[in-house]
């Protein structure tokens, strides 16, 4: 017979001895697993405030590339500036558009401080030059993006202003004003109408018939525009006043009447007050 | 299950060499009969090697009772070391010559040359690695007169390889090997086993899983399982006559159970 109890005795030595090993091995990888993730998590904050540390000088790289990007488009835009100053019949609206291109652009790349500032000396002499007379003055808001390239949320918000309070309107104002007597600028102007059908190009060309005293073509103009866009409401008025100059004072009346119901227009409706009072003619 | 089915079990797996105990395995078969195909050949000599406890000696028991009815055959199960003795047993064995004195190699030569047996005796030489160079130099020059034909078995040991290449390469015709069982075999080996004697409730004890573990201290070594078995049934039979048989169960062999077998038998080193 056996001698069972000594044999349970040593299998249980043999037991606890087999299973040494993986209680080793065990131990072991939930050291390393520990230490692993304590290394991790230490290695962590290091690497967070590396990252944070990092990133403005990976914008910083992001500049000097977006500067050597825009290098260029500032140049042409510098070109193009110093082609209308060569030409000062060159319809200005063109730049004012282009510069604005070249604002959003900016936007995007986040130009750097000194790179700005660098453009801003090289383009200085031109501002200076161009500023002895008013023709400058639109001019002028065209380089502005310069200072705006300094600080990007400006330029944001200045387009966005410029957006709301609709800028190609107001500018093509300030464009009639200096250009009196360039029919040829007219003639390029509706070339550039006829491209891109945009009405503030169609209300300028209006304008300035209108001005030109050749009211059938700035009736047309005016028509056009607002069959583009009718709600312009100067482009109304100038449609209104040339049916006026052109004798159809009641096709006017009626025109600003109906146009008045629909926009509630203020000066509409001194024009029509105006008009019907004769005091305009 | 009646109080003496352990120990029916446990004897069961006694190591001892009767050929009543041999299992039928698939693959065992299939050797034993090309074995037994190559004593019908003409043959000098037939090689049956493997490493110790793969089942050699059950092999030639067998062989020699199944072919004792037919023709004549001699089982050495242990080997005559002296040559002169070697010689004079064979020739009584064989010839039914009794020598006195001492016999030498031309003497006994002499006498196989002079017999008048119609069929070539088969001469059985079980653990043949235990012959001298020189004898087994001897067997070699008596198998290549066609006189007597030898079935010999060798542990497959460096030494028996070299005895293979060197003395038989060119002689022995046929050469089988005997490998230990995979684990299915040795469930169908232990099933078949107690079945034969009629235990059928610790035949069915034994799952996949026990066998896999039984396999795993004896790498199917019939000596080896044959050793824990014997170990484990009495172990079963010790439990059992302690009254703690419930604490051990007997639906199914546990691991601790053939574990324990292991350690006693020295299978595990604890």
């Amino acid at each position: 017979m056996l001698d069972i109890r000594d044999l349970e005795k040593r299998w249980l030595h043999y037991k606890i001895k087999s299973y040494i090993p993986h209680a080793v091995i065990a131990l072991s990888v939930i050291i390393i697993l520990s230490i692993t993730l304590f290394v991790w998590d230490s290695s962590d904050t290091p690497k967070q405030l590396a990252a944070q540390e990092k990133t403005p000088s990976i914008e910083k790289e992001l500049d000097i590339e977006s500067i050597i990007s825009q290098n260029s488009s500032l140049k042409t835009q510098t070109h193009t500036t110093q082609a209308t100053i060569k030409s000062p019949k060159s319809p200005k609206p063109i730049i004012i558009k282009e510069t604005t291109t070249v604002a959003s652009q900016k936007m995007l790349m986040k130009p750097s401080l000194n790179f700005m500032k660098k453009m801003q000396n090289e383009t200085s002499p031109y501002y200076n030059e161009s500023n002895h007379n008013q023709m400058i003055t639109p001019k002028k808001r065209v380089i502005k993006p310069k200072p705006v390239i300094e600080e990007t949320q400006e330029l944001v918000v200045e387009e966005i202003d410029t957006q709301k309070e609709n800028p190609t309107i107001e500018k093509v104002h300030k464009i009639n004003i200096e250009r009196r007597n360039a029919k040829n600028d007219i003639a390029e102007i509706i070339t550039r109408f006829k491209k891109n059908n945009n009405p503030a190009l169609s209300l300028f060309v209006a304008k300035k018939y209108y001005e030109l005293g050749e009211y059938k073509k700035s009736y047309n103009y005016a028509l056009l525009t607002n069959k583009i866009n009718n709600e312009i409401e100067s482009s109304w008025i100038i449609f209104a006043k040339s049916l006026v100059k052109l004798g159809e004072k009641d096709m006017a009346i009626k025109t600003l009447k109906a146009y008045i119901r629909s926009s509630h227009s203020n000066n509409a409706q001194l024009l029509l007050d105006e008009i019907k009072s004769g005091k305009f003619r | 299950m009646s109080s003496s089915i352990f120990t029916t079990s446990k004897e069961v797996f006694l190591d001892v060499v009767n050929h009543k105990d041999y299992v039928q395995l698939d693959r065992v078969s299939t050797i034993y009969q090309s074995l037994k195909d190559s004593i019908k050949k003409p043959l000098k000599m037939i090689l049956l090697y493997g490493k110790p406890g793969t089942g050699k000696s059950m092999f030639l028991t067998k062989l020699y009772n199944d072919l004792s009815s037919s023709q004549i055959v001699h089982l050495y199960q242990t080997p005559i070391l002296d040559e002169s003795e070697f010689y004079k047993t064979l020739a009584q064995d064989i010839f039914s010559i009794k020598y006195s004195g001492e016999l030498n190699f031309t003497q006994f030569m002499k006498i196989v040359n002079k017999s008048d047996i119609e069929s070539i005796p088969v001469v059985l030489l079980d653990e043949a690695q235990l012959y001298s160079d020189v004898l087994m130099e001897k067997i070699r020059l008596l198998s290549d007169t066609r006189t007597i034909k030898f079935v010999i078995t060798l542990h497959k040991t460096e030494k028996e390889d070299l005895i293979a290449k060197e003395h038989f390469q060119t002689r022995i015709w046929e050469t089988i090997e005997l490998e230990n069982s995979s684990p299915a075999e040795l469930k169908i080996y232990v099933q078949k086993k107690l079945m034969k004697a009629n235990c059928f409730d610790t035949a069915n004890m034994f799952n996949k899983k026990s066998i896999h573990t039984i396999y795993k201290f004896t790498h199917g070594n019939y000596r080896d399982t044959n050793k824990l078995l014997y170990t484990l049934f009495d172990l079963y039979a010790s439990y059992e006559e302690n009254r703690q048989l419930n604490s051990i169960g007997t639906a199914n062999v546990p691991t601790k159970l053939i574990e324990m077998a292991a350690i006693h038998t020295g299978l595990i080193n604890a």
